[in-house]
């Protein structure tokens, strides 16, 4: 019985793994991106990087909102920090169910009309809705996350010798048995991460994917669930009098007094300049591991403190915790780089666990391939190296695109389509070892001519980020020239004819003995 | 292994490897909600938090649920192993549910 | 401090590996006498236990779990890959990186 539970958990592991497995590749991938997505979105608008305090940041957007939109319904402002510089504004319009959005340009106080681009944000979104509507996108990411749960726990059950195989890794044994030892090493050496993203995942949208508990003790009152968790209360609603909005400078400095380490990250104002407005400033990251979610808010027009909501109830912190966790929101290079080299592991664990269920039902020799064999080699390769490759087309397009296009940011990600849609064309027609390389070889071209392309189109080259000392925008570059040289690797690698990679000394000596 | 585990779940066959998997995606989804819910009105804590860790907890019986669907020796165990606790799960939440 | 964190887990892990068959043959050659073996666990754990002092110290006590996760799968990780394509190096990084870490600690910080 014990043999047999073994294998259904192994025939449960592949298939929740297989399935949904090119959207969690995706998933991986872009989550991972979007652990930079402020310097991404910095790198595309290099122009627009703030530097200024906090206070000159509101001052300058608070005047442009009123500028644009006085008579909006709300207003938002993400405040810059040091990973993300941009001053964003977010508004909505009376008679109008979206936010609309918006970079400040700092040098005009203007909002910034040429060079649009959804930046870090558009791998950000993609992460959890796909692109598609984000009810459908939101679901289907719900799913894989808990497929990929399901497969995380089954796979745990199956690997019989998850111990004696922690450290084994061999590169020059037959092909299944090599991407079974990445695939495994990959998945165990970083289980927890692996684990806890996974779970916390499906945390960040539980009130959408389990709302049963509210419907039921709430009545389905999702406004008075939140007001209760957090503490929050309901803005009054506007008066219908007309009242300037009262100067946010002093509001900001009871809001650093009191935060001091954390700051102010979002600024909202419901019904600008109507005597019932009301300014709620948000804490941003603590020190401390849970995300505490704290608002200090004002009346508009006077300004006077009415409420300082936020609770640290258990449950509360433990989902803040969760979320924390998940978002990876943390400060200095080192903490962010183990959780980039996680994400990067979560990823290559799914990509070679696709490839491991090809590589082992590939047949010998030049028998046929079936249909669903060739189907799941096209859509690994047109995933794995495939969307990687597109995702680098993505910061050319938007280095490459005219300033003033219309839709500007839309054509960004219509190139990134195109890209990843010609990568799956290409798998199909191009199956086998020379289409991996191939494809490998245009990713390694974008990624180490981007500093190239680069110097030739903006100020913010290499030549002038290095000796600046800008390690953000530095860094960028050479990251994504990193991640060229690698796949620059994988392509030399896999261009030469296929061979056995030379046996290592210590197994030499090993076999001798 | 999992040539071995094919062998195994062809002698299955198709109707008992589909409900199966009804019954991992369908009703461990529904255990996973009355976990939620019978945590939300049972639990001695405040009303949000008794919620929140509902929902918390709610993934967590999902997954044990689904992982139960193909462990168990026949579709019709799979199916009972999760009736049983949903059944459970309803009633102590109906009996003790606020007034 | 954070790459005394990694050499103290790398050397644990490294340890630990030692007191396995396939590792300790492809390493120092032959199967681990029983009591070296008992030695490399003992030395391998307790090498990861102590590696997560310097998180602490550099992240305090909510985070400093967090990137102690982080830091022993990337010491894993880099032993793995060693192990795989260039044994000798394996051996000769275990006492090298502690080292490296310690001089950062007290010379620069």
């Amino acid at each position: 019985m014990k043999q047999g539970f073994r294998q259904c958990m192994a025939w449960l592991h592949t298939w929740a793994g297989l399935i949904p497995g090119w959207i969690l590749f995706a998933v991986f991938l872009t989550g991972t991106a979007s652990y930079y997505r402020g310097e991404i979105s910095a790198w595309m608008r290099p122009d627009l990087r703030f530097e200024g305090s906090a206070p000159e940041a509101t001052t300058l957007a608070v005047r442009e909102l009123q500028r644009i939109a006085p008579d909006a319904v709300s207003w938002l402002i993400g405040v810059p920090t040091a990973a993300d510089p941009l001053i964003r504004l977010y508004w909505r319009p009376k008679q109008e169910r979206r936010f609309r959005d918006a970079i400040l340009d700092p040098a005009t106080g203007r909002v910034a009309e040429r060079g649009e681009s959804k930046g870090g944000e558009f791998f950000y979104r993609f992460h959890f809705e796909l692109h598609l509507p984000p009810i459908w996108g939101r679901w289907i990411v719900g799913a894989c996350a808990m497929a990929m749960l399901v497969a995380i726990l089954s796979g745990v059950i199956t690997h019989r010798r998850i111990f004696a195989d922690f450290f084994t890794f061999r590169p020059g044994k037959a092909a299944g048995r090599s991407w079974l030892d990445a695939h495994n090493a990959l998945a165990v050496l970083a289980l927890p991460y692996h684990l806890v993203i996974t779970y916390t995942g499906l945390i960040t949208l539980m009130t959408m994917y389990m709302p049963w508990g509210v419907q039921l003790a709430y009545k389905g009152n999702q406004q008075a669930f939140l007001a209760e968790a957090l503490a929050f209360t309901a803005p009054p609603r506007p008066a219908g009098q007309p009242a300037p909005l009262t100067d946010m400078a002093p509001l900001l400095a009871t809001a650093l007094e009191r935060w001091p380490e954390a700051g102010v990250r979002r600024i909202s104002v419901q019904w600008p300049g109507d005597a019932n407005a009301t300014i709620i400033l948000s804490r941003g990251d603590g020190p401390e591991l849970a995300i505490r979610r704290r608002e200090l808010v004002f009346a508009g027009s006077s300004g006077e403190l009415r409420d300082a909501t936020g609770r640290d109830a258990p449950a509360v912190l433990t989902a803040g915790t969760a979320l924390r966790l998940h978002f990876g929101r943390f400060e200095g290079p080192v903490l962010r780089g183990l959780f980039l080299l996680s994400g990067l592991a979560g990823t290559a664990m799914v990509g070679t666990g696709l490839v491991l269920w090809a590589a082992k039902r590939a047949p010998k020799g030049a028998a046929r391939r079936g249909f669903g064999l060739r189907l799941v080699e096209a859509l690994n390769m047109g995933t794995v190296f495939g969307l990687p490759l597109a995702m680098l087309g993505f910061f050319w397009a938007n280095r490459l695109l005219p300033a003033a296009l219309p839709l500007r940011a839309e054509w960004e990600i219509r190139v990134f389509f195109a890209l990843w849609l010609l990568a799956y064309l290409h798998a199909a027609l191009r199956p086998g070892r020379r289409g991996w390389a191939e494809q490998a070889g245009v990713a390694a071209l974008l990624g180490l001519l981007l500093p190239v392309l680069n110097l030739l189109t903006t100020h913010h080259h290499l030549g002038v980020t290095l000796p600046a000392g800008d390690w953000l925008l530095a860094g960028m570059d050479l990251g994504l020239a990193g991640f060229g040289l690698a796949f620059a690797l994988a392509a030399l690698k896999l261009w030469r004819a296929p061979q056995r990679a030379a046996v290592p000394l210590g197994r030499m000596r090993a076999e001798g003995a | 292994m999992v040539r071995r585990a094919w062998r195994i779940m062809r002698g299955w066959r198709w109707p008992g490897v589909l409900s199966r998997i009804l019954a991992a995606v369908v009703g461990g989804y529904a255990l996973g909600a009355l976990v939620a819910i019978a945590c939300a009105l049972l639990l001695p804590f405040a009303r949000s938090e008794a919620v929140i860790t509902g929902m918390m907890l709610s993934f967590a019986a999902y997954a044990g649920a689904v992982l139960w669907a193909f462990a168990a020796r026949s579709a019709w165990r799979a199916w009972a192993g999760l009736l049983l606790p949903a059944l459970l799960l309803a009633a102590a939440s109906w009996v003790g549910r606020p007034a | 401090m954070a790459a005394l964190a990694l050499g103290l887990a790398y050397a644990g892990f490294l340890l630990l590996s030692l007191a396995m068959d396939r590792h300790h043959r492809e390493l120092l050659g032959g199967a681990p006498p029983r009591v070296r073996r008992l030695a490399c666990r003992l030395g391998g754990a307790a090498s990861l236990g102590l590696s997560i002092l310097p998180c602490f110290a550099l992240w305090g006590w909510s985070i400093g779990p967090v990137a102690w996760c982080g830091v022993l799968t990337l010491a894993a990780f880099g032993l793995v890959a060693l192990l795989a394509f260039a044994p000798r190096a394996a051996l000769l990084l275990a006492p090298l990186l502690p080292a490296v870490g310690f001089t950062a600690w007290f010379g620069l910080d």
